[in-house]
């Protein structure tokens, strides 16, 4: 247990006081993995493989049959494929950035600043926080249809910038930032701006990009804000897209479908890698505390 | 309020400098307000207006008042819909016995990550992958094969004595079993937390400690429990709100089929899901209530005090 508390320094070799921790990891390690192992091999899977019972965990003769499925028909519909990757990621990009910019700023005021009912706020995130999204899409759609914003970007991307998990993680970790490091940059002449731009943003780096990733795959795999908000297909997404391919009743839809996960997965894990140096690492260097 | 505890002097400055301070705080979390109460709150009032009368979905929405009482919805989840109770409770009891489970785990792995082994990084990774995946529809796949499941465990013997106990005991406990996996995968941000929590406390804490003769359990119980407390209630509050709010959940599956059901109404299922929030909310209050800092904040405090130690305090 003591080496838990990290007293020893990094080993440059591997040495038999590691095992047991390797013990506990790698076991759990492979749980964890299955998930992104499944996906993988499930998308590779022949019609007869798919459909096996009982289930197989590995594909035995991988195919590109469900991809060129998948490809197939969305060569025959009217508007090209392409349309709905760009809507994808114009509309995830506005709402990863809005979200996280008003997420934080929300945070700061929220953590840092003194003002009238702001603890009141604070509770009526948490209560926005527990209600059940289902429940509110009907008033939501007669909001948006009264801000005449049907069938347009704004319909997908204004619904889910107010993130109320998104703010009550980031203000956690704002709440870490130490107050004197505020009050010293305030006694410099730093301004509320400043103090938002350069003291609370680099140091809950690692709480953005969390935040980011979640907000991301709550946006990227969202299907909701295309089938109840617009009708035509122009400003619909990749995810509704490839929902109502996969679910089109057939039997290739199976196959397809997981193809699907697969595609609307890399993106995902990409992002991942890109942000994961910096959700894991910076937390040790921020110098919070 | 809170301003004027801390600086006890300002008080003949409260006009410019307070309104001042006042008018940041507004101006950032202004946005934040906005979006909150076009889609949030407005809506969750108007739903909280549907449930307490008879909604007609026409070209717009009609609003009847109720004939039996102004009650009539929320009597009538508990009386005609049979499953509605049975599922909350077991909901409720699951949530209880879940929470304490993933809590624990990931403190565990939290801790296991941060202590200095090789590959420490691709480790850490992996324990934060099922994160990114875990709101798509591959995990009820997953779950459908019995992916989530501990085949050992449903053969045991431990579950036959189990099934001794009443049922709406047994089922939460035999569930806590058969979804073990997904609780694992569950716990990705709650790992990454405490692993920031961890990361924060000093490591001289842990020398000094050693030095004056501690164990690595009792340093453990000393040091690392009271300095992650406070994350905790955080990651016990995160954790109920994803396991109340996420998609595989049946209150919300049966809350979204009554939603497009014709016969049961759209008022019912808001008066459904009223009632579910509620009930969340008062166990996050239990979690709140029993969780919340009291008599370890002096511990907190000092390591801070030791660590801000050279860097200039405006106060002291």
């Amino acid at each position: 247990m003591a080496a838990i508390g990290g007293t020893r320094v990094n080993p440059k070799k591997f040495h038999k006081n590691q095992i047991p921790f390797y013990l506990y990891l790698v076991p759990i390690a492979v749980f964890m993995g299955l998930p992104i192992v499944y996906i993988i091999n499930h998308a590779f899977k022949p019609m007869d493989e798919l459909f096996a019972f009982p289930p197989k965990f590995f594909v035995s003769h991988p195919s590109l049959i469900n991809f060129q499925n998948l490809f197939q028909a969305a060569g025959t519909s009217t508007i090209p494929i392409s349309r709905y990757v760009f809507n994808s990621l114009l509309v995830t990009a506005a709402v990863v950035f809005l979200s996280v910019l008003i997420s934080t700023m929300a945070a700061f005021a929220l953590s840092k600043m003194h003002f009238k009912l702001k603890n009141t706020i604070f509770e009526v995130n948490n209560l926005a926080l527990m209600f059940v999204a289902t429940a509110v899409t009907i008033p939501r759609y007669l909001t948006i249809s009264n801000l005449g914003i049907l069938d347009t970007y704004w319909a997908h991307i204004l619904p889910q910038v107010a993130m109320p998990v998104c703010l009550f993680l980031i203000k956690q970790f704002v709440d870490g930032v130490p107050n004197s490091l505020i009050e010293a940059a305030q006694l410099e002449g730093a301004g509320s701006f400043t103090i938002y731009r350069k003291i609370i943003i680099p140091l809950i780096k690692p709480a953005i990009a969390t935040g980011a990733i979640l907000v991301f795959q709550n946006v990227w795999n969202n299907i909701e804000t295309s089938s109840l908000f617009t009708t035509s297909e122009g400003v619909r997404t990749l995810a509704f897209y490839m929902n109502t391919l996969s679910t089109a009743g057939t039997v290739q839809g199976q196959g397809m479908a997981a193809a699907a996960a697969l595609i609307m997965f890399i993106p995902n894990l990409l992002l991942f890698i890109v942000m994961q140096s910096s959700v894991m690492n910076t937390m040790a260097h921020s110098g919070l505390k | 309020m809170s301003k004027k505890k801390r600086n006890p002097h300002d008080k003949r400055r409260i006009t410019r400098r307070t309104l001042r301070e006042w008018g940041f705080g507004y101006l950032f979390i202004a946005p934040w307000i906005v979006g909150v109460s076009i889609f949030f709150l407005y809506a969750m009032v108007r739903s909280l207006e549907f449930s307490f009368s008879k909604v007609e979905l026409s070209n717009g929405v009609i609003l009847h008042p109720l004939e039996n009482g102004i009650f009539e919805n929320f009597v009538k989840v508990f009386t005609t819909d049979v499953n509605f109770p049975t599922i909350l409770a077991n909901f409720g009891v699951g949530l209880v016995l879940q929470l304490p489970v993933i809590i624990a785990f990931s403190l565990i792995i939290a801790l296991l990550l941060n202590s200095k082994i090789r590959c420490r990084s691709l480790f850490r990774m992996i324990f934060f992958l099922p994160v990114i995946i875990a709101t798509g529809p591959v995990m009820s796949k997953l779950t459908a094969q019995g992916v989530s499941s501990v085949p050992m465990v449903s053969q045991n013997a431990l579950l036959s004595i189990l099934s001794e106990l009443p049922e709406f005991i047994y089922q939460p406990i035999s569930n806590l079993f058969s979804g073990l996996i997904m609780i694992l995968w569950n716990s990705g941000i709650q790992i990454l937390i405490f692993l920031a929590g961890l990361q924060k406390v000093p490591r001289t804490l842990y020398e000094a400690a050693k030095i004056d003769g501690a164990s690595g359990w009792e340093s453990f119980w000393k040091i690392t429990l009271p300095t992650v407390k406070p994350l905790i209630l955080l990651n016990s509050i995160y954790t109920v709100v994803t396991l109340a709010t996420g998609g595989t959940n049946e209150i919300i599956e049966l809350i979204y089929t009554a939603t497009y059901t014709a016969t049961q109404g759209y008022s019912y299922a808001m008066a459904m899901s009223w009632i579910y929030t509620l009930v969340v909310s008062v166990i996050l209050l239990l979690v709140f209530l029993l969780l919340r800092e009291k008599s370890d904040r002096h511990v907190v405090y000092e390591q801070k005090r030791v660590v801000i130690k050279g860097v200039p305090v405006k106060n002291g």
